[in-house]
């Protein structure tokens, strides 16, 4: 019986193509942006984990708060700080550096480029693996020997030496207020999508590693500390007991003690998500309510064409509830047909975006059965009404309708 | 079983329209025994129309009993007289009533269907009976590629589907030509001869002619209830006569 009627039901809306295409419209916009932002929020969601992945999960930045109006000479940290903090946390830190960085122009024979340096320790690629394709990494005299060399991506390296092989070649740059010829070392890829690279805000200019003592003299102060913890250490219970401990360090109390962490970070990218989804989720449920609502108005228009039709079936022995379930299947299938097209054009547009942006698109399918299942659902509840005024016609009425 | 088939006993209908009651029928009694082959004659406003409505289940009578193979239907629910509908009683109608998006085979299944009949044997069934009123070939046609004649000959396929005790067939030829009427009339004569009970309403002489028990009604009561001799009616050998009419397809 549920067969006939579902094969009833699509011979129906066959029969009325346009006029069915056009009644789903409501549901196929409905679903098809609830499909694509669900996506959408999914997707950004897997960029940003991969985002943090990439930078380091168990990242934090850790400075005395900027807020605070009487800043003091001791809130800067020096390196003995440094050493003091990596002392006493050894085992669960993983790499501890200055946080130092510098930005000015690098110059190669006529080519001018601007530059952001970053300085970095020659265990960094322990927490920050990157893939080196030409040269080598920093090591241990580097860094300790203060040389003035450098490690930069390719697209960097093309900027500046064009499709020369940058390796061994030097370059003028002012670090500091000194200007010095540095000598690059190594050559990585960064692999960045496009989505990453317009989240990060596409800088122009180059970037490159250089030796963190080459920014930071042995009796300088520097601003904040970047600390990497190590995998298995319970981040909130470590985090909480170094904000403490710098707290103690600097005779200032835990909360004026400012500390960004990539999970804080991550949970408001969640957060900003969540808004919007439930934005748009909105938008959705009004588009869907309009939908149904075209769906009962053309379902009311089925049920008296079809009124002799009704009369019909009932002659031939259709009680009140076959007549009900054979429209509500109808409006039900027309609805879920709303909603497998919605779908359909959900998640081609994220299809479509992803290829665009380069990322990898995530359709949950539970998102996709729960999107069909509510449309059918909207179907059914707006197709009672309809449904029962048919079941109810007098046989005989029915029958003499022309 | 039960030699009768009907029995209406002191049945009345009444209209109420409110304003005024308007009696449709008057204290019919009247019995059909199984196999008959009866006309219900009048002119239009006699009664023939509401006694077709209550003999075929779709009106409730407002006094007095009906009996259809045994049972009395005149207090039942709308869903009870649907089941009734579906198994005692086999629908003929003017306009052929037919469900234009379906083929004949989907029409003469849809009785069944509403039997809960599993697919294969509708199917076997619905294929056997079309052959039977010589649709064999046309069984996947939709309605509007069927001639009038053919299209009434699906209706009696459907209305021979689930096997009800009774035929009832409101003005079957009135939307047909001559040469039609003929072969469905000839056809309600070889189902009554193959055993079945065949009432037919009508206001046509020729069409009563065929059938072997005349019932005439005027304003709500039975005027006249006579045998008939079926003879070959006037029409026939008019038809004789004239060569160039359908053939019959087999």
């Amino acid at each position: 019986m549920l067969i006939e009627n579902m094969k009833m039901a699509f011979s129906a809306i066959r029969i009325n193509k346009m006029r069915s295409f056009l009644t789903m419209l409501g549901i196929i916009i409905g679903i098809g942006s609830v499909i694509s932002i669900v996506s959408i929020g999914d997707t950004m969601r897997a960029v940003f984990a991969d985002l943090y992945k990439d930078v380091g999960l168990t990242q934090a930045y850790i400075s005395v708060a900027y807020w605070l109006d009487d800043v003091r000479q001791s809130d800067y940290f020096n390196l003995d700080d440094m050493a003091r903090i990596n002392e006493n946390f050894g085992d669960e830190i993983s790499y501890i550096n200055t946080d130092g960085g510098a930005s000015s122009d690098a110059v190669y024979g006529r080519t001018k480029v601007k530059f952001n340096y970053s300085g970095i320790d020659y265990n960094y690629q322990d927490v920050q693996p990157v893939n080196m394709v030409y040269g080598r990494y920093f090591n241990e005299s580097d860094i300790k020997g203060r040389r003035r060399c450098v490690v930069m991506d390719t697209d960097s390296a093309r900027q500046l030496f064009g499709m020369e092989n940058a390796v061994g070649k030097s370059f003028r740059t002012t670090i500091y207020g000194s200007t010095e010829d540095y000598t690059v070392i190594g050559i990585y890829r960064k692999k960045v999508s496009p989505l990453q690279a317009m989240l990060m805000g596409g800088s122009t200019g180059g970037s490159a590693f250089v030796p963190y003592t080459i920014l930071v003299w042995p009796n300088d102060y520097f601003y904040s500390i970047r600390v990497f913890a190590r995998e298995d250490v319970d981040l909130d219970d470590f985090f909480g007991r170094l904000k403490a401990y710098v707290a103690r360090m600097k005779g200032r109390n835990p909360e004026d003690i400012y500390m960004e962490t990539a999970q804080s970070e991550m949970a408001m990218v969640d957060k900003t998500m969540g808004g919007l989804s439930a934005a748009v989720g909105g938008i959705a449920a009004i588009s869907l309510l309009v939908g149904g609502i075209g769906i009962m108005n053309i379902m009311l228009v089925s049920v008296t064409e079809r009124t002799r039709e009704i009369g019909i079936r009932k002659s031939l022995g259709a009680r009140t509830r076959d007549i009900k379930i054979q429209f509500l299947t109808e409006s039900a299938i027309l609805s879920a047909c709303g909603g497998v097209i919605g779908v359909l054009l959900g998640v081609s547009l994220v299809t479509a975006g992803s290829l665009i942006f380069n990322v990898r698109a995530v359709v949950r399918p539970s998102v996709v059965v729960l999107a069909v299942g509510f449309s059918a659902m909207v179907g059914v509840f707006f197709g009672l009404y309809p449904a029962s005024k048919a079941a109810q016609k007098d046989p005989i009425e029915a029958l003499r309708y022309e | 079983m039960n030699e009768e088939l009907i029995r209406m006993e002191d049945l009345a209908k009444v209209y109420d329209t409110g304003a005024l009651k308007v009696l449709g029928l008057k204290r019919v009694n009247l019995t059909i025994r199984r196999g008959e082959f009866v006309a219900v004659m009048g002119q239009s406003g006699s009664g023939k129309s509401t006694l077709m409505n209550i003999l075929g289940c779709l009106d409730r009578p407002s006094l007095g009993h009906y009996y259809l193979d045994g049972t009395d239907v005149a207090g039942m629910s709308s869903d009870e007289l649907s089941y009734i509908r579906n198994k005692k009683i086999g629908f003929v109608f003017q306009s052929f009533n037919l469900i234009s998006r379906m083929s004949a085979l989907g029409n003469v299944e849809l009785p069944m269907t509403y039997a809960h009949i599993s697919r294969r044997e509708r199917e076997k069934k619905a294929e056997e009976l079309l052959r039977r009123v010589g649709l064999g070939k046309r069984i996947h046609h939709q309605p509007n590629e069927l001639s009038g004649g053919q299209r009434q000959r699906v209706a009696i396929a459907r209305a021979l589907a689930n096997d009800p005790p009774l035929l009832l067939a409101d003005e079957p030829t009135g939307n047909l030509d001559t040469a039609a009427s003929v072969e469905i009339m000839e056809l309600f004569g070889q189902l009554h001869r193959d055993g079945a009970t065949v009432v037919l309403v009508t206001h046509e002489e020729e069409v009563a002619a065929f059938t072997e028990r005349i019932i005439r009604f005027r304003d709500g009561e039975i005027i006249s209830d006579e045998p008939n001799d079926p003879h070959e009616p006037e029409i026939c050998r008019r038809l004789e006569r004239n060569t160039d009419f359908e053939p019959k397809e087999g």
